[in-house]
């Protein structure tokens, strides 16, 4: 039974593009949780229900491997959903950049062919706050590229017929991709943070200014 | 101006502000910063956006259901690269550099200037407050329209050019297109200069990112030395980088600053987290408020008609009705977040409430029009036929995109670009149901089917 819609909030939407956008060198990927809208909600717990990955500077079409991969996931949940954001892409002709997103699961055409995609329609929901989860999964990033680049280096550190001037040079290599985290990741989601709260601030006042002459024109009908 | 013809400058003129000297069979070189003539200035933009502003863009516009715009705030730098060779004697390359470091949102269109394009500078100044000289541009998001600044936002921009007192203002435009299915979506933008000459009119933007930061950069053997020299004084000089427990010192010391970092981060983190909660918590209030406001007013008008009807059946000449029941009516109808005077349609008290039966508990502009499906603004045959021809290369209509489609006339701009989904505009819906029937081929679509994905 295909998924016949999938909806995202603006939130989760929002992390997964500053996912995507994080590099334009590798994939990256990533789980979405939420939750099955059957006609009997059964009020079940939010769970992973589809995947997400980028697709730097390549076409947002999943390729085979990731309709097989599709595929494995539909095995274990028929209703496992398959997103793709590609991105770092521009028109030199006509200076357009662009990003594109797309949902979908696979399908075999017949016993024993191969898999085909088939596109689930997605649509991005507006969510007027940035949900907790959200934030959290927002500021995890810097952590997994650090901790990705700590066990890179632990199992170079480990290879004791390094000699001292190889072992400098990737202990300047962890210090350089370190510093490229923090400038290119860390450094930026700071910033975006520390402007949200601003705008949260001033949003807040004004939201409290009009609750009040809404209570003052409540009580005066 | 010292030169030693025979050496260098074979035959190639010379400006008089170029200075050149030649000491020693080096080279230097100095020029001043002006145009100095063909062959000897070159100016190369740049504008860089970080990707996490980029995304706010996308999550603002994504929780608009009309268009959404902004300002761009950040900072023009120029940077000057000297480049000599062979053919250009001390050409100067001039780099500017655009970059955008956040954007502020604008709560509602129409917010600064009104339907003619008069761009307001006290309610400006009251949205950008002291941002304002950080402003470098501003920014807009719409749905299934062209890549081409419509008439009105020329206008603007060049009354936010005057009032603002920047001359190269840029101008932002985020254009979203969809499947007829919606399973694929698409966000174009562009960066315009309007300011310059047509030639230079459009900036590549780029979103900087971790790009190249590799593992694989990690050795994992040793170059191959048996002299027992260069072992021993890498030995001898080399424990300085190293702690009693053989780990880099270096390791140590930028861990602290990354974890120093994040704890930063995670602390702001909260912060926002908690101000995200009390936001949502009074928006829910204020809701409710104008739910209720809403609600009472709906209440007592049907009440004021059941009474006027019940008099007009019973008695012949009517009883004047209060004036506060109609004004309260035509206050529900037109009241909306800041809008602008032009747009409030005056209603005299005698003619009859025309949205009685329609009144929406919340304020006109929160009204939630469905997502436009096609490409294409209704009217007008679809421009983005032929956008792409699978590999990016340009296609006709993306020429005619870039070459200007500015010698449009008023008229077509005003349609197809104020196809911009209008929501504050209270009496007349933009015809978006239309949209929704109207197919898109599967085929419109850049990097379709025909490019086969590289095999990974």
């Amino acid at each position: 039974m295909a998924v016949s819609a999938v909806h995202l909030e603006s939130d989760a939407f929002l992390v997964c593009m500053n996912h995507a956008l994080s590099t334009e060198k590798e994939e990256v990927m990533g789980l979405c949780i939420g939750e099955h809208r059957l006609a009997d909600m059964t009020g079940r717990p939010m769970r992973v229900v589809g995947w997400y990955h980028s697709h730097p500077h390549i076409t947002v079409w999943p390729s085979h491997v990731d309709v097989r991969t599709q595929a494995m996931y539909q095995m274990m949940d028929q209703g496992f959903v398959g997103l793709i954001f590609s991105c770092f892409i521009e028109d030199k002709n006509t200076k357009t950049g662009r990003v594109l997103y797309t949902c979908f699961q696979s399908v075999q055409a017949q016993k024993g062919s191969e898999y085909e995609r088939i596109e689930i329609p997605i649509h991005v929901v507006p969510h007027e706050a940035i949900g907790k989860v959200c934030l959290e999964s927002a500021v995890e990033l810097p952590r997994i590229l650090c901790q990705e680049e700590q066990d890179t280096y632990r199992r170079i550190h480990s290879l004791t017929h390094l000699d001292p001037i190889t072992k400098i040079h990737n202990g300047s290599v962890f210090t350089k991709n370190l510093c490229s985290q923090m400038s290119a990741i860390s450094g930026p989601l700071l910033q975006w943070l520390e402007d949200r709260l601003e705008l949260n601030k001033h949003s807040i006042i004004k939201l409290q200014k009009e609750k009040e002459r809404l209570t003052q024109e409540l009580a005066s009908l | 101006m010292e030169v030693k013809d025979d050496v260098v400058f074979k035959g190639e003129h010379l400006l008089p502000q170029q200075r050149v000297c030649l000491f020693m069979g080096r080279l230097m070189y100095s020029a001043c910063a002006k145009d100095c003539g063909l062959g000897a200035y070159a100016s190369i933009m740049a504008a860089s956006i970080s990707g996490y502003t980029f995304s706010s863009v996308c999550y603002h516009s994504a929780n608009s259901s009309s268009d959404h715009e902004g300002f761009l705030l950040g900072e023009v730098r120029q940077e000057e690269t000297l480049s000599i060779s062979d053919s250009h004697i001390g050409s100067s390359e001039f780099l500017n550099v655009i970059e955008v470091h956040n954007h502020e949102p604008c709560a509602q269109l129409f917010s600064f200037y009104d339907y003619a394009g008069n761009v307001n500078e006290e309610n400006l100044n009251r949205i950008l407050k002291d941002r304002r000289k950080n402003v470098i541009g501003w920014y807009r998001f719409r749905r299934n329209t062209q890549q081409q600044m419509s008439f009105r936002e020329q206008v603007i921009h060049k009354q936010l050019t005057h009032i603002l007192g920047i001359p190269d203002l840029v101008f932002l435009l985020f254009s979203f297109i969809s499947t007829a299915n919606s399973s694929t979506h698409a966000l174009e933008y562009v960066l315009f200069r309007p300011n310059k000459n047509r030639y230079n009119q459009r900036i590549s933007l780029s979103i900087p990112n971790l790009g190249n930061t590799s593992q694989q950069e990690y050795k994992v053997s040793s170059v191959p030395n048996t002299s027992k020299n260069y072992a021993s004084v890498i030995k001898e000089h080399g424990t300085e980088f190293f702690d009693k427990d053989g780990v880099m010192k270096d390791i140590r010391t930028i861990f602290q600053v990354y974890s120093a970092l994040q704890e930063r981060v995670q602390a702001v983190c909260c912060e926002v987290d908690q101000s995200e909660r009390v936001r949502e918590k009074i928006q829910e209030e204020v809701n409710k408020l104008k739910e209720e406001i809403a609600l009472r007013k709906r209440n007592s008008a049907e009440e004021e008609r059941r009474l006027q009807e019940a008099a007009a059946v019973t008695l012949p000449d009517n009883p004047a009705l209060p004036d506060s029941s109609h004004s309260s009516l035509t206050q529900v109808m037109l009241s909306g977040p800041s809008v602008e005077p032009s747009l409030e349609r005056p209603v005299n008290s005698s003619s009859p409430p025309i949205y009685s039966t329609t009144l929406l508990p919340d304020s006109p502009s929160a009204i939630l029009l469905p997502r436009p499906q096609a490409v294409g603004s209704p009217g007008h045959p679809s421009p983005s036929l032929g956008l792409g021809n699978g590999d990016g290369s340009s296609s006709d209509s993306l020429n005619r995109q870039a070459t200007g489609q500015e010698d449009q006339e008023e008229d077509d701009d005003e349609d197809s670009s104020e196809y911009e989904n209008l929501v504050s505009e209270q009496l007349q819906l933009p015809s978006l149901t239309e949209t929704v029937t109207l197919g898109r081929p599967a085929t419109l679509w850049p990097d379709g089917d025909a490019h086969s994905p590289p095999g990974s």
